[in-house]
């Protein structure tokens, strides 16, 4: 295709001459005058004097400036800052296990399920390994015992006192949703049937989230229900009784419904012997993102566990 | 208050500019590593667990 011939510019209309607009004073032209204003004048006017009430502007104005500042120092604080120092600390936590589980004869797991040898679980220190595959297989942390401020900023915390990986009741976790590392940044994005793998020295469990509450009452007919990866996964309802109607995949609480972590959640009150208990993972962390309003919860109940073996890894987590 | 910080720093105009620098750095290391862990857990913004 041959160049196009250049266009002819367009001619410039003559300038129109607009005829000055003498001011009208409707403006103070003192206002103008006696303020640097203008600042490429050649005969600046000397700045008049700091007077009490110039500084105290100005130091007001500095000072909100530095607050702002301050203030946003805070969140790249808490959002990137706080990552580093937790990175560090569960790098610790994670090497400190690894040479105890190394180091240690593993004891052969007991034969039956039911009975487990207890954990000595020490305060701030990791003794299980926590994996979402969902998340990808770079999502793990190391569980530590304890849920205080201490013991979350080095990883998702194990409520004191409740159960154990594998036990009957309800093995319950806080973790950081933002900022320290943020284990439980994702948490909201868990489905039903997702799988949660914990490895302790012995043994490997597998979690799987619960149907949530507008699953449970066609999860029969529900498709996934046919899925291999909700193998062992129902509504808690028709498996283990009512005491369990309230315990779902996933629930928003307020800070103080402390019984979402109970043997049996939401039955503080309620005894059922423990060999009738469902094997439970409940996972805490804040809601919304940002905010301590509110408590995000999912729980997950075992569906599997395998013995640790050398070079065995659990089918699930390949899963995601 | 800015003003009066640098009029008051001595020295040559890059000499100033360091100290400035060094100055500036100081502060945020100590809101970073003593100020902030400090008020955070004061600060509704990060309690994960329930009571």
């Amino acid at each position: 295709m041959p160049p196009r011939p250049p266009r002819p510019r367009p001619v410039d209309p003559p300038t129109e001459v607009i005829p000055r607009v003498e001011d009208e004073d409707d403006y103070d032209d003192d206002y103008y005058d006696d303020d640097d204003y203008y600042d490429d004048e050649d005969d600046k006017p000397a700045p008049p004097p700091d007077s009490f009430a110039r500084k105290a502007v100005r130091g007001f104005g500095e000072a909100l400036i530095t607050m702002g500042l301050v203030v946003l120092l805070f969140v790249v604080y808490e959002v990137y800052v706080t990552d580093l120092l937790s990175a560090e600390k569960q790098e610790e936590a994670t090497a400190a296990l690894d040479s105890e589980w190394g180091s240690n004869t593993v004891t052969p797991p007991p034969s039956d399920p039911n009975r487990q040898n207890k954990l000595t679980l020490i305060e701030g220190k990791a003794f299980a390994k926590m994996y979402i595959p969902i998340f990808g297989n770079d999502w793990k942390f190391s569980v530590v015992e304890g849920t205080t401020d201490k013991h979350l900023e080095i990883g998702p915390g194990h409520y004191k006192d409740t159960a154990q990986p594998g036990e009957p009741g309800n093995f319950a976790i806080a973790g950081h949703r933002v900022g320290k590392g943020a284990p439980f940044n994702d948490l909201d994005l868990l489905q039903s049937c997702n799988a949660v793998v914990v490895q302790t020295q012995t043994q490997w469990f597998v979690y799987r989230v619960l149907p949530m509450s507008n699953e449970v009452a066609g999860w029969a007919s529900n498709p996934k229900s046919k899925d291999p990866a909700c193998a062992g996964v129902a509504p808690l309802s028709t498996t283990h009784g009512d005491a369990y109607a309230k315990t779902v995949g996933q629930e928003i609480v307020v800070p103080t419904q402390g019984e979402v972590i109970a043997p049996i959640p939401h039955q503080v009150n309620t005894t059922v012997p423990p060999d009738k208990q469902a094997r439970l993972l409940t996972l805490t962390t804040c809601h919304p993102r940002f905010s301590d309003r509110q408590r995000l919860i999912v729980h997950a109940i075992e569906t599997k566990s395998y013995p640790v073996a050398d070079g065995f890894v659990p089918p699930e987590m390949t899963e995601g | 208050m800015y003003g009066w910080i640098w009029r008051h720093l001595p020295g040559p105009l890059y000499l100033r500019i360091i100290e400035a620098v060094v100055l500036v750095a100081g502060v945020v290391a100590l809101l970073m590593f003593v100020v902030f862990p400090w008020a955070e857990p004061k600060l509704p913004f990060n309690n994960v667990t329930t009571q």
